[in-house]
């Protein structure tokens, strides 16, 4: 699958959500932990050797399921391939509560049920709806339910 | 960097190239032409493109080639900040994606393309993708679609509304205590660029995106509980009483200081002015359109 991988490369310059050393260690047997930069922006997971500044990698975290492993480890793991397990370890267990926060945070999709349970407390409250000031209430993105599968055309 | 230590670095990335290429061919795949440096899930994130959440916009677009500067036609799914593209719109898997941030999307001239429009972004020796669409509406609503879709944007939405839901629970909280009857709603604060999108969009147009990718937000009656009918609500936050925690605080980007306020900068941490962009920039290409036609 083809993606935008100088545009990618670029964002990883951008200044964090969160970023740290970690010991990270890959999904397949017979990976081990190696020491990682690890940055957290946007809804990507970019991991670096430590001494450079373009990234080996990069993780959408999209349909993905955060676990705390260990007092300081935590894995990612993806839906679609809920065997394979992404190990972080961190240094503390503080760090590592933080990063397992930040990372369930990062999601497009954890953004999106937030926006809606605002928008329908708001509404609930006051009686309006809050994106229609900005005209953005009819947006596919902010609907409440959008479950349905789109017609044919 | 030195001399000695980005030729060490760019020798160690030919090396994970050679690595990349021979897992590559391991797996069946031809290595492209162009190196690939950086990893991704790839399967993953084809998956996100798949599964069953529903995306935020689907059809086709015609879309200019790499190499080939033909134009073809391919099905595109928008879902979140990710634009899949695939062959057929019954292709299981993409064949690519474009990552929705820090870029911008214009009209652009075509000579064999009518309604074409262009996505670029803002780094060096960045491609820019040519896309066309099939009218006029469809071209219109894409372009909307694609320079709202990034994460940037939607934290922004959250991060206003979250506040406003603040503002609208303190007034609440302090109206019961003074035990007084409310004499009006809490006054949201609102935009004035707003009638200038209604002219843009006009409820045709805004009915057209809506019906094709699901359920339109509709005016609950009201109901004790504030659930109403017409609306599935998602997960847990149905209409409960005060005493709900709001969810968790969605991240705030950290930005350099000093950046400049622009619609692409991350840097606007004003809704509003945001929004006033958005709508003006899509106010100027409409115009632009029409008077080049």
């Amino acid at each position: 699958m083809r993606f935008n991988e100088k545009e990618l490369v670029f964002l990883s310059r951008q200044p964090p959500e969160r970023a740290a050393e970690l010991g990270m260690r890959g999904p397949k047997k017979g990976d081990v932990v190696k020491r990682r930069l690890v940055k957290l922006i946007v809804n990507f997971l970019f991991y670096f050797r430590t001494d450079e500044d373009e990234p080996i990698g990069a993780l959408l975290l999209e349909q993905c399921r955060v676990e705390r492993e260990d007092d300081q480890v935590f894995s990612i793991v993806f839906l679609d391939e809920a065997e394979r397990k992404y190990l972080f370890e961190c240094d503390s267990q503080e760090q590592c509560v933080e990063w397992i926060d930040a990372v369930v945070k990062a999601s497009y999709e954890f953004m999106r049920k937030n926006l809606i349970y605002y928008r329908t407390e708001i509404h609930r409250l006051t009686g309006k709806d809050p994106l229609e000031q900005y005209g953005i209430s009819d947006e596919t993105r902010f609907q409440v339910n959008s479950g349905l599968p789109p017609p044919p055309t | 960097m030195s001399a000695r230590s980005s030729a060490v670095t760019r020798e160690r990335f030919m090396q994970r190239h050679v690595i990349v290429s021979q897992e590559r061919k391991k797996e069946g795949r031809k290595t492209r032409s162009k190196e690939t440096i950086m990893k991704l899930n790839e399967k993953s994130v084809a998956h996100y493109a798949t599964c069953n959440s529903p995306p935020d916009k689907t059809g086709f677009l015609f879309k200019k080639g790499e190499r080939n500067t033909a134009y073809h036609r391919r099905w595109f799914i928008l879902k979140g900040n990710m634009l899949f593209y695939f062959e057929e719109r019954e292709s299981r898997e993409p064949i690519g994606v474009i990552v929705l941030e820090g870029c911008t999307v214009e009209l652009c001239e075509s000579e064999s393309e009518e309604f074409a429009f262009a996505v670029k972004f803002d780094c060096v020796k960045a491609r820019v993708y040519k896309m066309a669409a099939e009218n006029q509406a469809a071209m219109e609503s894409w372009v909307k679609a694609l320079s709202r879709a990034s994460f940037d944007y939607m934290r922004l939405v959250v991060k206003e509304l979250e506040r406003q839901l603040e503002e609208v629970q303190e007034e609440a909280r302090s109206s019961q205590a003074k035990n007084k009857p409310k004499k009006h709603q809490p006054q949201v604060q609102g935009a004035t660029f707003s009638l200038q999108n209604a002219a843009i969009t006009g409820p045709s147009q805004e009915g057209v995106s809506s019906r094709e990718n699901g359920v339109s937000w509709s005016k609950p009656t009201s109901v004790p509980n504030g659930v109403s009918e017409g609306c599935v609500w998602e997960g847990d936050f149905c209409g409960r009483g005060d005493g709900v925690k709001p969810p968790p605080v969605p991240p705030r980007r950290k930005t350099n200081g000093g950046s400049p306020e622009s619609p692409v900068s991350p840097g606007t941490g004003c809704f509003s002015k945001l929004h006033e962009w958005y709508g003006k920039e899509v106010a100027e290409l409409r115009i632009e359109w029409m008077q080049s036609k």
